[in-house]
């Protein structure tokens, strides 16, 4: 009969699996409604004391009703032990109801385990809570997923008036599943972030060893999770807004001293807390440079010491960073390139093209359009500089890295000689799926190696080189 | 009452298992209207001064003043300012109190010293009375009841001034109540529950299990089906304040080392996980208001602004869970409520001789101000434009949360105003919530308790003799 299965079930959670049983844990696991868990508790309690086998069987009971204290009617709601539902039942003036609690074979010197099961079972069940309840409340629909993120950026933005990078923020922490283009919108403007975000992305493809910030974690599994589709949008989106210009600005002066910073820790990128995870799509990484130079110049000050020649570190910068967007120039390609902070305008174009390119194939794809455009003109030295990487190989990328690094704070020849050995750090980056930190540091430090050796033409000749 | 209702219908829970089992369907929301707007900020600047709410409190809170200095000592009492004083002269002066307390911290005095202890009262036979308006202060002296009241209280006094330059007061009287619509009738009984001070996170066990059959209760998995009944009539449940324990604001993280505290969490991530879990189970069954309190993540400056929905992942998917301010207004079924957390009234006892909860409670509503310690010992906010303290109307039901036992008493105002007012437990400690009756404006007190292995007889559940 079906109405002995549930008998048997009850006795088995009870007598061989040594469960506490309460009503709320026997609904959920039966499926049934709380009265009916009650009923079936008592039923089993009632036909095993008639039996009388030898199993003992504790049993607590819910006890409600009404006292008078203190001049109040106190509604009073407990759970006893049976051997005090009797003392307390008399005690009651009123007794709205009493029904079992929960069955088990051990004697409960306290409560705290009837607790603790009932929260096990609820943890599991926690999206139909209500299920078995003897309430249902027709209000209490739960909103769709999409809704509930818009209700929550409304709330942001009509209450909290919020700057459009706080908003961005919140809409990244909840809205944990929002799209990628999304997120990366949000990340663009929040700057530094999206830096650290890209950043991080092309830095953990290089490295196994991730120092992560939670903030890092955040935005980096955003935009690991999202970094194919998300690297063409960032591209766009980095350059595409009012960003550009102001990183134009803003970083010269810093970019330089970042691309230092990041060549000077070639070995100890990997401790470097802003960077992070994955994706590490040399172009994200490269976007990722502007907005990342501006926080390390200020994170790393102490360390690196910046040269006097911070108009030139810029543009080496500039040049090495686009280098790390597109790693894949071709070396003839390279030419010798004017410092011109117009440079960047060229890449913007570039980003454009692979909205969802695969990684290794995004480098090369992107030098070749900036090689196609660094034939249209002087201006854009920067095109010609990312052309050039492609035809360096060296396998002594590191010891090329420092030597870069270091003559980068000479003079403008030693420039070619740091865009040659960016380059050189290019084409290892690439095998090792991208890296683009030790790429940038590599060439730097690789270009006092070279040096004079080479012809320094373009900054992504460095990155070829190697 | 609730639990007579409850016991009106027959016990089938000890019984063999039947197949029908009633369902309940939670009373629908017949009229809500959240009047908490004059409470939430928008754009803050903080560089304002205070003196500008003390300005604005005295010209809102005139004309009430001179209205009962007439009702009281006649229409031909003369109100004056202080600058238009005669000596010997009787009249009426209407200004903001301020009491000036030895014991009262203050950093003027203490700056280059170590901090006084803590004191659970800063009053003193010393305190001394000054009376002040828009331009001019004066001492008083005489019969007014210096030990129980406190600063920022807006009164009209009647008396004379004398010739030592102090004013002395022959009687005084404070705004008394605001008007009041009268509530329209209801036919059902339905009930509001108010529980405050859940205090997540303290550690305490006992507490999460009568937070836990709270929860039964009301979203009806306990209880026979007359209980199961009445608790369908539950047609909201605010939630006053001290959501999170006292413990979870530990700062001990800033005193340790930076390298032993990297990767710990602050105590109130996972207390608010479980707040959100039990917000989730409130949520799917009733209409739930979540007030902020003293110790919860939200800003320290009264009105504190709602919690944000970021925290509670699972349970703001429930458009039946609603984020307020601390105080809190609504309109409930034509019931008019307004509480707060209980900051306010803590404050008040702080300063004030008077001990009673309730008590402080019922002096707030008659000097129709909701805090008038804000700002000179409770943080508030710098307003200029109005002070939102002030009671433009007199509510229904009028609490506060986090008070040390439960109290609610009726009270009538000139107007024939009836108040039910009701000081909410705090429910880690006492285990107590609070079931008001909107029909009959009646409020029962709920209690919960399991059962523990040193309690005697009946002492766990306060029944002992």
């Amino acid at each position: 009969m079906a109405d002995q299965l549930y008998l048997e079930n009850i006795g088995e959670f009870v007598t061989d699996q040594n469960k506490i049983v309460t009503y709320k844990w026997l609904s959920y696991t039966l499926g049934v409604h709380v009265n009916q868990a009650k009923q079936m508790l008592y039923d089993y309690v009632e036909r095993k004391r008639k039996e009388n086998s030898g199993a003992q069987l504790h049993v607590t009971y819910l006890v409600s009703g009404s006292l008078i204290q203190n001049g109040h009617s106190c509604h009073k709601v407990a759970v006893v032990r049976e051997d005090k539902l009797e003392a307390v039942k008399s005690k009651l003036a009123v007794t709205a109801s009493i029904h079992v609690y929960s069955i088990q074979k051990a004697m409960l010197k306290d409560s705290g385990p009837l607790f603790n099961t009932d929260y096990d079972i609820l943890k599991s069940n926690l999206q139909n809570c209500s299920k078995f309840s003897a309430i249902q409340c027709a209000a209490a629909v739960p909103r769709a997923p999409a809704e509930s993120s818009s209700s929550s950026k409304k709330f942001e933005q009509s209450h909290l008036h919020m700057s459009s990078e706080t908003q961005a923020n919140n809409e990244l922490t909840t809205n944990g599943h929002g799209p990628p283009a999304s997120k990366q919108v949000s990340q663009q403007p929040k700057g530094i972030m999206g830096m650290f975000a890209s950043k991080a992305a092309a830095k953990t493809q290089e490295t196994n060893k991730e120092t992560k910030t939670e903030a890092k974690e955040v935005t980096n599994a955003s935009a690991a999770g999202n970094k194919a589709p998300g690297k063409g949008n960032m591209m766009s989106n980095f350059f595409g807004k009012a960003a550009m210009n102001k990183f134009k600005v803003n970083l010269d002066s810093e970019q330089a001293v970042k691309e230092e910073k990041i060549v000077e820790q070639p070995t100890v990128s990997v401790t470097e807390p802003k960077l992070a995870t994955p994706a590490g799509l040399k172009k994200s990484s490269k976007k990722a440079e502007p907005v990342k130079v501006l926080q390390k110049e200020k994170k790393r000050g102490k360390r690196v010491a910046l040269s006097d020649d911070e108009t030139k570190e810029t543009e080496n910068m500039r040049k090495k960073r686009r280098r790390i967007k597109l790693p894949e120039s071709d070396s003839s390609e390279d030419e010798v390139f004017p410092d011109s902070p117009g440079a960047y305008e060229a890449e913007s174009p570039s980003p454009p093209p692979p909205p969802s390119p695969p990684l290794e194939p995004v480098p090369k794809t992107e030098p070749e359009p900036p090689s196609v455009k660094s034939s249209s003109g002087e201006n854009k030295r920067k095109r010609k500089r990312v052309l050039k990487s492609k035809t360096y190989l060296d396998g002594e990328g590191c010891i090329v890295t420092e030597k870069v690094y270091e003559s980068e704070s000479c003079t403008d020849s030693e420039e070619e000689l740091n865009m040659k050995t960016s380059s050189v750090h290019r084409p290892p980056a690439m095998t090792v799926k991208k890296e683009p930190r030790e790429e940038r540091k590599g060439p730097k430090k690789g270009t006092a190696a070279l040096g004079k050796a080479n012809r320094q033409v373009s900054i992504t000749g460095f990155f070829q080189r190697k | 009452m609730f639990s007579e209702q409850a016991a009106q219908r027959a016990h089938t829970l000890l019984s063999p298992p039947s197949a029908n089992n009633a369902t309940f369907a939670r009373v629908p929301v017949a009229t809500y209207t959240n009047s908490s707007q004059p409470f939430r900020l928008g754009e803050r600047s903080f560089s304002r001064q205070y003196a500008h709410i003390y300005a604005t409190r005295l010209i809102q809170m005139r004309p009430f003043l001179e209205n009962r200095a007439q009702q009281h000592w006649g229409s031909g009492v003369g109100v004056k300012k202080l600058c238009e004083l005669q000596p010997e002269e009787k009249c009426c002066v209407v200004g903001t109190l301020f009491k000036a307390m030895p014991l009262q911290p203050s950093i003027l005095r203490e700056h280059n010293l170590l901090p006084q202890p803590p004191r659970s009262k800063y009053i003193h036979p010393d305190d001394e009375l000054v009376l002040e308006d828009e331009l001019q202060r004066i001492k008083l002296k005489g019969t007014i009841d210096v030990s129980k009241l406190v600063t920022g209280t807006v009164l009209a006094v009647f008396g004379s001034v004398r010739d030592d330059g102090k004013f002395l007061v022959e009687d005084y009287c404070f705004a008394d109540l605001a008007p009041q619509k009268p509530a329209p009738p209801l036919d059902t009984d339905r009930f509001v529950l108010l529980v405050s001070g859940l205090g997540l996170g303290g550690g305490g066990g006992e507490s999460l299990l009568g937070t836990q059959l709270l929860v039964d209760v009301v979203t009806g998995q306990l209880g026979d089906e007359g209980e199961q009944c009445s608790a369908a009539h539950v047609s909201r449940v605010i939630l006053a304040g001290n959501l999170l324990s006292h413990s979870t604001q530990s700062r001990d993280s800033i005193n340790k080392a930076k390298y032993l505290t990297k990767k710990t969490q602050a105590a109130s991530v996972e207390a608010v996980k479980m707040l959100d879990e039990i917000l989730l189970q409130l949520s799917a069954s009733v209409p739930v208001d979540v007030m902020p309190g003293e110790f919860d993540p939200t800003n320290y400056t009264l009105p504190q602004q709602p919690l944000h929905p970021c925290m509670f992942p699972l349970a703001t998917a429930y458009s039946t869970l609603q984020l307020v301010t601390n105080p809190y207004q609504a309109t409930i079924d034509g019931v008019r409520f307004l509480g707060t957390s209980g900051q306010n009234v803590s404050d008040i006892f702080r300063y004030s001789s008077m001990e009673d909860h309730l008590e402080i409670l019922e002096w707030t509503l008659r000097v129709r101000h909701i805090s008038p310690t804000a700002p000179d010992t409770l943080g508030c906010y710098p307003f200029y434009k109005t002070d939102p303290f002030i009671f433009p109307e007199c509510p229904h039901v009028y609490f506060c949360g986090n008070t040390p036992s439960f109290g609610s008493k009726i009270i009538r105002g000139p107007e024939d105003q009836t108040v039910l007012l009701v000081t909410v437990p705090d429910f880690s400690a006492t285990q107590t919530a609070c079931l008001v009756n909107l029909r009959s404006l009646a409020c029962q007190p709920i209690s919960f308790s399991g059962f523990g292995a040193e309690d005697d007889d009946l002492g766990g559940l306060g029944l002992g003799p």
